[in-house]
């Protein structure tokens, strides 16, 4: 998001570059839950694939402080390595939608004409196969993998980036400020720098926060269906599916990821600039 | 409510708008008698439109106002905006400013004056439906009914934006600059339904700065300056005898008092600067223009007339080389650089990269064609701006500064050609002198050619050295 501090105004009525408190506490937020999935597992120091079977629903202690899963894992290392795996994959495969597809839509109302429409149909056509259809076609050649999964996310979800991209630019592009800034001998990188990203930024942060949440929810269901990551990877989505049995015995168990999930997304929504949260 | 007839239609006492402690509008009071009409006159950014939103009570929520309005007399503290709500429609109606965009895109026009009758007249629905269909025929929109507000022209628009805020039969409306950005037919035709307004007994508080309508409406008028009311009167006594020294000099700088062009000296007789032959434009059906032809030379000052809708703005374009001609060419002199034909937009607002400091767009300006920032900052002062303008984003500069940022910009690149769009058909009289005053003086100091569109006779009469007339498919020149 843009930190950068921007000179104080003294005129009435500047837009507040300020973030509120909202947004405040979602940095705050994700922030700590950044960390926990960056140094989480170093800092627990315990192989989360590591059994004794003895200690299975092991209470909470100082020690093991999440206590341990129905195979005698320690949970802490588990939700430790699980957030890094999930936050990871799900920050790369929306990345990895956002860039191409930004760059594809701006390309297409840019230059118009015969790639614009030749990209708008091969978006269409991959917007009339469901995207879970598609992660699904894509593991079932290689099961149970992180590549496919990744792949599939992103390739599901770029044309949401290029088709507002692309809406978005072609009507800044006829825009008098784009006209002026051509007659004035400016050219792409200018224009897209200062004309059409600042318009499209905030546009695109907003998909990119729900194409995150989206994407850690994909990956949940998928492992739920059998075709995600597969256990005893310690991902959100499978940790979920896997503990949900033991919910009567040690509800923290199950607890835990489901927390750390809504917790991420409450961070990202929380984001949202104020008159879009309205 | 008897005795309503004596009872003034919108009596104001001592109305101030606020922003924390600093009066934005201040110590405004006067009265319109039923039946009777107020022009408020005065330059954008004197609290006009303040004064307005204060009245109807839907100022924004960071200010506040004081003072006391009575509307049909009764009388409501100003502060107390949400209880003159229930009197929209019904007792004050507002026409905003540029009604096309106020009517809803996707509602045909009759359905949109029949939800007034029924949602706020509470008429029943296929009642309402029929006393939208006679309004609209009663002021010639018959034919209209069924159409979508985008295919209205400005001053239909107009009408069928005046018919949906009255339909509930409010017996005084507020009027905000009905003829910002038309042309001189369309001026007429906001004129005749104010006058057919005011013959059914309403009440009218006219915002603008077009002194002509003021002129023309007659009735009171008042003038505005600095948010506060300077002088008031009736309209053909202050017109004709203004007491105070702004509305003097915001007389003199309506465009219908500016000098007849004091050319002596012959038409400049530079090197053509740009050549068009043939150039003929349509878009669908319509055909614009066929067949202009023409030569501009160095320091010429060229107007481009017509009736609106008959392509002045893409005629300009083309000749700057943005649109492309169907037929035709455009010819520029040899060794011009790209970036020798300039063009001051009509809106300024719209001319700034809208997310960006001005600052920053001109520093980019500067340093992609390795100009001096000091030559900016000077052609700056001589514009009597503010170096601090720069330091805010393009939509918290006023219209008349913006559009002579923009003009200094321009100015910069040493063009050859400015095409100036209307440059000042969104600014207030006075502003509009001052723009105009600056662009003749750099255009004539450095010999570039100018081509003026826009829409006011006087303008024309005043500073062109010729014209060139589109029209239906009349050839020109």
């Amino acid at each position: 998001m843009n930190i950068h501090p921007s000179p104080e105004l003294v005129i009435d009525d500047a837009p507040a570059r300020r973030l509120n408190r909202a947004q405040l506490a979602g940095i705050a937020l994700l922030g700590v839950i950044g960390l926990f999935a960056l140094f989480g597992p170093w800092l627990v120091g315990i192989d989360p694939a590591r059994q004794q079977l003895e200690r299975f629903l092991e209470n909470p202690s100082l020690a093991h402080p999440l206590g341990f899963d129905q195979l005698g894992r320690d949970m802490l290392a588990r939700l430790a390595h699980g957030a890094r795996l999930s936050l990871t994959l799900a920050g790369l495969s929306v990345l990895s939608a956002a860039i191409p597809g930004t760059l594809l839509g701006l390309l297409a109302a840019w230059r118009g004409g015969w790639p614009e429409r030749v990209l708008a149909a091969f978006a269409d056509a991959v917007l009339a196969l469901p995207g879970l259809l598609l992660v699904l076609l894509l593991s079932a050649f290689t099961p149970g993998g992180f590549w496919p999964l990744y792949v599939g996310i992103s390739l599901a979800l770029w044309v949401e980036y290029f088709r507002v991209v692309r809406a978005a630019s072609r009507i800044l592009l006829a825009s008098p400020h784009v006209e002026a800034a051509r007659l004035l001998g400016f050219g792409p990188l200018h224009i897209v720098r200062r004309h059409l990203m600042p318009e499209l930024l905030p546009r695109l942060s907003t998909l990119m926060r729900f194409g995150f949440a989206g994407a850690v929810l994909a990956m949940s269901a998928l492992g739920f269906v059998g075709v995600g990551l597969q256990p005893p990877t310690p991902e959100l989505g499978v940790m979920m599916i896997e503990l949900l049995p033991y919910y009567g015995e040690a509800p923290w168990l199950i607890g835990a990821p489901v927390l750390l999930l809504f917790l991420t997304l409450f961070g990202l929504l929380l984001l949202a600039p104020e008159r879009e949260a309205a | 409510m008897n005795g309503r007839t004596t009872m003034p239609a919108l009596a104001v006492e001592n109305l101030a708008v606020l922003h924390g402690e600093r009066a934005l509008v201040r110590d405004i009071s006067f009265t319109i008698a039923a039946g009777g009409v107020l022009t408020l006159l005065g330059e954008s950014g004197s609290g006009k439109s303040l004064l307005a939103q204060a009245i109807m009570g839907s100022l924004p929520a960071t200010l506040r106002c004081e003072g006391r309005v009575a509307i049909g007399g009764e009388a409501t503290g100003a502060a107390a905006q949400s209880s003159r709500h229930a009197g929209w429609g019904r007792r004050l109606a507002l026409l905003p400013q540029e009604p096309w965009l106020a009517l809803d895109p996707t509602m045909r026009v009759r359905d949109q004056v029949a939800e007034t009758y029924a949602l706020v007249k509470r008429s029943p629905w296929r009642g309402a439906r029929d006393l939208a269909a006679r309004a609209l025929a009663s002021l010639g929109l018959r034919d209209a009914a069924h159409k979508y507000p985008f295919m209205l022209s400005g001053g239909m628009a107009q009408r069928v934006a005046f018919l949906a805020t009255h339909a509930a039969g409010a017996p005084l409306m507020i009027i905000d600059e009905p003829t910002k950005g038309l042309d001189a037919d369309r001026r007429g035709e906001v004129l005749e339904l104010l006058r057919a307004a005011q013959s059914e007994g309403m009440s009218l508080l006219c915002i603008t700065h077009d002194i002509w309508l003021a002129r023309a409406l007659g009735g009171q008028l008042a003038v505005m300056l600095d948010g506060a009311m300077i002088e008031q009167g009736e309209a053909a006594q202050v017109l004709a005898a203004p007491q105070q020294d702004y509305t003097r000099r915001l007389l003199a700088a309506d465009p219908g008092s500016w000098p007849a062009r004091r050319e002596t000296a012959p038409a400049p007789e530079g090197g053509a600067i740009v050549q068009v032959d043939g150039l003929t434009k349509s878009f669908g059906r319509q055909r614009l223009f066929s067949d202009v032809s023409s030569r501009i030379a160095a320091g010429e000052i060229v107007a481009v007339s017509g009736p609106s809708g008959s392509g002045k703005t893409t005629f300009g374009n083309i000749v700057l080389g943005v649109a492309k001609p169907d037929s035709g060419r455009v010819q520029r002199a040899p060794g011009l650089a790209p970036t020798a034909f300039q063009k001051i937009q009509q809106d300024p607002g719209a001319a700034f990269a809208p997310r960006i400091r001005l600052r920053q767009s001109l520093r980019d300006l500067v340093q992609l064609h390795g100009l001096d920032w000091a030559q900016l900052e000077a052609l700056l002062t001589r514009m009597r701006l503010a170096p601090a303008l720069l330091d805010r984003l393009p939509h918290q500069v006023s219209g008349g500064e913006l559009q002579r940022i923009a003009l200094a910009r321009v100015l910069l690149m040493q063009p050859a050609l400015i095409f100036a769009d209307e440059p000042t058909s969104r600014l207030d009289p006075v502003t509009q002198q001052d723009v105009f005053a600056l662009v003749l003086e750099h255009v004539r100091s450095r010999g570039s050619a100018l081509l003026l569109v826009t829409h006011d006779a006087d303008i024309v009469r005043s500073v062109a050295n010729r014209r060139i007339a589109l029209g239906s498919g009349a050839p020109a020149e």
